[in-house]
């Protein structure tokens, strides 16, 4: 690819309830700095445009094996040599049953707009809006203040969620002016852990928290991501919540895990990690995990300062509370 | 604004558990087995036997006979109900309409009480007066043979018969309308009995013109009418005072008596209180099926129309909200209190249907303000304990006028009762009315008839069942050049061309269009017989009495005499006919992934070995239901196309015809009769209901509802059912979204949507264990049905229905196990020994015997022979059976398609001759494939029409309530022969 890379979008999911409040469509750009063994979206890590090919959909008819220009896909129906393969979509084309799919799609931000816009009345009865997700946003961060500014123009609610590796002037600059709600991801408290399961130490993430509860403390809502085993353990949880209290923080959430990234692994051609549970978490258990770590942060921030009951309130989901 | 005076609009107090009335009667209604009553055919029949010499008109003949039912109908009281009234002699009654379909079950009277589906009881008594006397006189009286005779056995009606094209409502019904009842509630009847003489006073004296003779008429058949409707009322009253002298319970005494004080009072005269009005609307409804079939006669707003007196009786202190409740709880289990008679096969094509009296709540006033009332919310919560099937609940919703809190209640009710109320967009259906001509602030009082049809009510004449076109059959004539395959037509459309030839889209979209010019013509011509048809044999001016209009003009409702008219024609299978659209200009034209010649070649073979080709026009082409715009355009070019169409279109009663978009089970019905589409869908699979996506074909919610929202609701004035399925919305957070999902459908401009929330699991296990569900309320597409009720298509239609999961906006995934639900066949009932119990003669014996061999064997050859062979035999020993040919004279053609048979059946002179040979003007003329075909037709226990008309089995021409009296006698004779 020749000189600035193209923003990808992934998917965009309408109609979604776990990004923010109210009613809202959430799109997902490609590429991140992260590589989370858990990863539920790993069709998102890489930002070039890549193939899937959904096993389940195949009628074997082998259109795809004759449309391919590269034989990238000559060892039977939707087996593809990534080595090979340059993405042209010669093969989605062909296929009848949309066993095929690109993966990575531009869109200029009018168009964008457009799109999104078309939901705007489920949005304005619901007090919902538009979420950009990813992958890691930030990664793009001029075409984003573009779609934010003009999607806040047409008085649409905005929020972002992010793990929180950007670089803080672009993001106080081209984003922060045009977001409502930031949705940052917190996942391991240990440094060393982080590492080893995302790629990547923790301290940007830690200092970009806390310069954002210090900036933007109303519109800063942590997540911690619940994988069983993994971060859902009593020491990080209650790890996070004492830290996001010494920072001030009055509220978070959390994500339950979702299991779904193998078979997306498996469609983009990725190597399957060996350490992700398989398992989705019950709702019980996602019910405790939430409360440990949402009175660690009620504890902390009692004792960061004389507790106030309209504050305490507030220590419950940001969704509730726009 | 009428001030809310309710302390809790969810009215949570107040549940089954101590409100024990209802809890009772609900019991007692769940538990009801439906009877067949003939009260009224017989009142009826005998009351136009005595007036037929006369020469009297057929405007006072009718009132007579409706006037002698009324009066002599016995005043009936069932159970502990607070309201007096019944609509038949039974608890749970079907009435015979002779005129109509009453006919249709003369081949079923020996069997219709232990039949598979919609089982009614009739007694050999009530049958045989059928039979030999009511029946008899129908012959050539009922409403479509009267028109087959007049017309000439025109080809629309041919058409009509072959049941795939389109379907005339007014062979079996006008109806489906909503009267006046805001106005005779003030006026009581005798006030129209009053108004009706003034009118007459001021005709001009001298010599009468035809037309003044008409006049006069009719406000005096309107006299008549209404003075029946009194004197039921009255005779109620006498009943109930006798039955209170003996009662010794005091709590039914006081209720007696108080029904006594009520029906003394009204319908004659203005109600005063509430429970006055409640059961003055009940006995109206009575009157009105005097005359009128009981389907879809519905009560409208009645939130609006009984206000004033609940109003006036709480600020009084004479009614609390809990008697409130009871009387609407009354009111809607005493709507349930009768059933269709149809034959068994109808099922197909309406299954599990109910008299859908519609009920209306909400919405705005004629001033265009909220009318959102106490009573709205005392309907709302009746029907979430009620839970019943009837009344048909609609809820309108105003989104600029109606608070939120409305809107969020009638969420709750649909989700708590997993089905109703539907939910129509006041916006919308007022635009849609007022775009017909219809004055702003009557449009503003619109109501639901029956399924989802618009009417102004009490003010519009709608006849909205006057058609039902099935789109998909004129899509497969312009694909087989006016042909049709499946069905094995030959040439019934003109020939619109080869498609294998033509070079652009717009060449398929002219030929389709032809082709749907030509079947909607036959429609309109053969309503328009229908129509005259009803103008001449039954005139209702009762009916007319209750509407806006014809007391001015003097004339009836069926001569146009409403202050608004239309005709309704309603459309089966759009979804699919819009994305076989799209999926031919995308494919053969733009793509140009296929040609035509090979896409026709994949349909008549079924996609059989073209998997390719199937798994691309399912997953690749543009579907009605997602953000493609050529599916967009295609949708809403048939909408406009047909909008047009009908518009250009002007009745018998001078209404324009009003396209619709409401499928009841005809979409499951029809689906089995039709070949493989271009969308991939496969032969004899059901279609998409109303005007619902196809199923699994539109993923996610929000583009759904946008793209049904955003055809043009003004080309929809007949109205519109979308269908969607929600597996759960359980707690708070999803109630807030599905409200709210209503409220962004409203303002997208959709008009109507109803919902069935339950899931793929609990609808399979349904459908495996029936017994374990008997109550499972769903909405089917226009009308609530229990699911046990219908049949296997439309189980599956509904389980297989897109379910979208209100927390993803994405639909579920259909279980791949998806449909082995079926549950254990039934076993057929094995024929008792050969007990030949009536006939003694060693001759007959013989007979019979090898007719009961004959059924049992494979082959049936010579079935019509030893048919007619025993019935001359049982003609001359068996008096009873002999009385069915008494004085009936008629001729029967027999043919098999091959030509190797032809037989002659002529009944005179009190006996049967059979010829082998054509024999003069025959009655009907009965042309089947072989002897096993047209055994099966007439004999077979459980008779599939469909599969029949499919197989083309068996075809009729001419009279058909001649081949529904064989069927009968062939039908004795087989039960006589086996011994049942």
């Amino acid at each position: 690819m020749n000189g600035k890379r193209q923003p990808l979008v992934f998917d965009i999911k309408r109609y979604a309830l776990d990004d923010g409040p109210g009613i809202r469509t959430v799109v997902f750009f490609k590429g991140c700095p992260l590589a989370c063994v858990w990863c539920h979206n790993p069709e998102s890590m890489r930002p070039d445009r890549e193939i899937a090919w959904h096993r389940q959909r195949c009628i074997g008819c082998h259109e795809c094996v004759r449309a391919c220009p590269e034989k990238a896909v000559d060892g039977g129906p939707g087996r593809i040599d990534r080595g090979r393969c340059t993405a042209c979509g010669a093969c989605v084309d062909a296929c009848p049953a949309t066993a095929l799919q690109r993966v990575g799609r531009f869109y200029p931000v009018a168009e964008l707009i457009t799109l999104l816009m078309k939901d705007r009345l489920f949005y304005e009865v619901s007090a919902g809006g538009v979420t950009v997700s990813g992958g890691e946003p930030t990664l793009h961060a001029e075409y984003l203040a573009g779609l934010l500014r003009t999607l806040k123009a047409q008085g649409v609610h905005t929020a972002i969620e992010t793990c929180g590796l950007f670089e803080r002037d672009r993001f106080r600059k081209m984003l922060l002016p045009h977001l409502d709600l930031i949705c940052f991801d917190v996942k391991l408290i240990s440094a060393e852990a982080h590492r080893r399961l995302t790629g990547r130490g923790n301290g940007t993430i830690l200092r970009n928290l806390a310069w954002l509860a210090a900036e933007a403390p109303d519109r800063l809502f942590p997540r911690v991501p619940l994988v069983p085993g993994v971060t859902a353990t009593e020491g990080n949880l209650r790890g996070i919540g004492k830290m996001l209290g010494g920072l001030g923080i009055r509220r978070c959430g959390c994500l339950p895990y979702n299991p779904g990234g193998t078979g997306k692994r498996q469609a983009i051609g990725q190597p399957v990690p060996d350490a992700p549970p398989a398992a989705m978490m019950s709702a019980e258990e996602e019910r405790q995990w939430t409360g440990m770590l949402q009175a660690e942060l009620s504890r902390a921030v009692a004792e960061v300062r004389t507790p106030n009951p309209q504050e305490e309130q507030s220590c419950r989901s940001i969704f509730t509370m726009p | 604004m009428p001030p809310i005076t309710l302390n809790d609009i969810g009215l949570k107090a107040y549940d089954l558990s101590n409100m024990p009335l209802l809890a009772r009667l609900r019991e007692a209604n769940m538990g009801a087995k439906p009877e067949v009553c003939i009260e009224r055919a017989l009142h009826v029949t005998r009351s136009l036997q005595e007036t037929a010499e006369g020469g009297d008109s057929m405007e006072l003949r009718y009132a007579r006979a409706v006037n002698r039912f009324l009066s002599e109908k016995a005043p009936l009281f069932f159970g502990d109900n607070l309201l007096a009234g019944t609509t038949t002699s039974k608890f749970y009654g079907a009435p015979v309409y002779p005129e109509l379909t009453g006919m249709t079950i003369w081949p079923e009277l020996d069997t219709i009480s232990d039949r598979a589906k919609n089982r009614l009881r009739l007694s050999r008594e009530d049958a045989d007066t059928l039979n030999f006397e009511i029946y008899p006189f129908w012959m050539e009286r009922s409403i479509l043979e009267h028109a087959r005779k007049k017309n000439g056995d025109p080809q629309c009606m041919r058409l009509f018969e072959r049941i795939v094209f389109f379907l005339a409502g007014k062979a079996g019904a006008i109806s489906h309308t909503v009267p006046h009842y805001k106005a005779v509630l003030e006026t009581g009847l005798s006030g129209i009995v009053e108004e009706a003489r003034k009118h007459e006073k001021l005709l001009p004296a001298g010599p009468e013109s035809p037309e003044q003779c008409g006049k006069r008429d009719f406000y005096r058949a309107v006299r008549i009418a209404l003075e029946g409707a009194i004197a039921y009322a009255a005779r109620l009253s006498a009943r109930a005072s006798e039955l209170a002298a003996s009662e010794k319970d005091p709590g039914r005494r006081a209720n007696l008596l108080r029904m006594a004080e009520v029906t003394a009072r009204v319908p004659a005269k203005p109600a005063r209180t509430f429970r006055e009005a409640v059961n003055a609307v009940w006995l109206l409804q009575i009157a009105i099926h005097a005359e009128n079939i009981n389907m879809a006669i519905s009560p409208g707003r009645l939130d609006q129309i009984l206000y004033p007196y609940y109003r006036a009786d709480v600020d009084r202190g004479l009614l609390t909200v809990r008697e409130a409740m009871e009387l609407v709880g009354c009111l809607w289990l005493k709507l349930n209190d009768n059933t269709n008679l149809v034959p068994e096969t109808a099922e197909e094509l309406f299954g599990g249907a109910g008299t859908v009296p519609a009920v209306t709540v909400g919405g705005v006033d004629e001033a265009g303000e909220d009318a959102v009332n106490d009573l709205t919310y005392i309907m709302l919560r009746v029907t979430e304990l009620l839970k019943t099937r009837d009344p048909s609940m609609n809820a309108r919703y105003h989104h600029e006028k109606n608070p939120p809190a409305y809107r969020d209640r009638v969420a709750e009710v649909i989700a708590a009762t997993h089905a109703v109320p539907a939910c129509y967009n006041d916006v919308a259906a007022i635009s849609a009315l007022e775009n017909q001509g219809v004055e702003t602030a009557h449009a503003r009082d619109y109501a639901i008839i029956g399924c989802v049809e618009l009417a102004v009510a009490g003010r519009s004449y709608d006849a909205s069942s006057s058609i039902m076109l099935n789109l998909v059959s004129a899509l497969e004539l312009a694909l087989y050049n006016g042909k049709r395959p499946i069905t094995g037509d030959d040439q019934i459309g003109p020939a619109t061309g080869d498609p294998a030839t033509f070079t652009d889209f717009g060449q398929f979209r002219e030929a389709f269009q032809g082709q749907l010019a030509f079947l909607a013509g036959e429609a309109i011509t053969l309503n328009e017989d229908l129509g005259r048809a009803h103008q001449e044999l039954m005139p209702t001016p009762l009916l007319s009495a209750l509407f806006d209009g014809p007391m001015e003009k003097g004339a009836d409702l069926i001569r146009g005499g409403a202050r608004y008219n239309a005709s309704g024609a309603t459309h089966i299978g759009f979804a699919d006919t819009v994305d076989s659209l799209s999926a031919i200009q995308q494919a053969v034209f733009t793509d140009r992934s296929c040609t035509f010649a090979d896409l026709l070649q994949a349909l008549q073979n079924d996609f059989e070995g073209a998997d390719a080709l199937l798994a691309r026009l399912r997953s690749r082409m543009p579907k009605f239901g997602t953000d493609d715009p050529v599916a967009a355009r295609n949708a809403q070019d048939l909408i406009g196309f047909l909008y047009d169409f009908y518009q250009g279109h002007t009745s018998y009663r001078g209404g324009k015809y009003r396209p619709a978009y409401w499928t009841m089970t005809n979409h499951a019905g029809q689906g089995k009769l039709s070949g493989a589409l271009p969308n991939g869908r496969k032969a004899h699979q059901v279609f998409a209901s109303g005007i619902t996506p196809v199923s699994q074909a539109a993923g996610d919610l929000t583009p759904c509802l946008r793209a049904v929202a955003a055809l043009d609701s003004r080309h929809i004035p007949g109205g519109e059912a979308l269908n969607l399925k929600l597996p759960a919305v359980s707690g708070p957070e999803d109630l807030a979204r599905f409200s709210q999902t209503i409220e962004a459908y409203c303002r997208y401009g959709g008009l109507h949507v109803q919902f069935n929330i339950l899931s793929y699991e609990t609808l399979l296990d349904a459908k495996r264990h029936p017994e374990r569900y008997p109550e499972l309320l769903v909405r089917v597409s226009g009308y609530s049905a229990y699911f046990k009720d219908l049949n296997e298509a439309m189980k599956d239609e509904i389980i297989t229905r897109t379910a979208y999961d209100l927390r993803t906006g994405r639909a579920v995934p259909l279980p791949a196990a998806g449909m082995d639900g079926s549950p254990a066949p039934e076993e057929e009932q094995a024929p008792s020994p050969h007990a030949w119990a009536l006939a003694e003669h060693a001759v007959v014996q013989l007979a019979g015997r090898k007719l009961v061999e004959c059924l049992e064997s494979e082959f049936a050859e010579g079935f019509l022979a030893l048919l007619l062979d025993l019935m001359k035999l049982v003609f001359l020993f068996d008096h009873d059976f002999r009385r069915n040919i008494q004085d009936f004279a008629a001729t029967y053609l027999f043919r098999s398609l091959d030509g190797s048979i032809t037989v002659s059946a002529i009944f005179r002179d009190n006996g049967l001759e059979v010829r082998e040979e054509e024999a003069g003007d025959p009655n009907v003329t009965v042309t089947f494939k072989d002897s096993k075909a047209l055994m099966g037709y007439l004999l077979s226990p459980k008779p599939d029409v469909l599969g029949s008309m499919l197989r083309q089995e068996v075809t009729l021409a001419g009279n058909l309530n001649y081949l529904y009296k064989f069927a009968f006698m062939a039908k004795r004779l087989q039960l006589m022969a086996t011994g049942r």
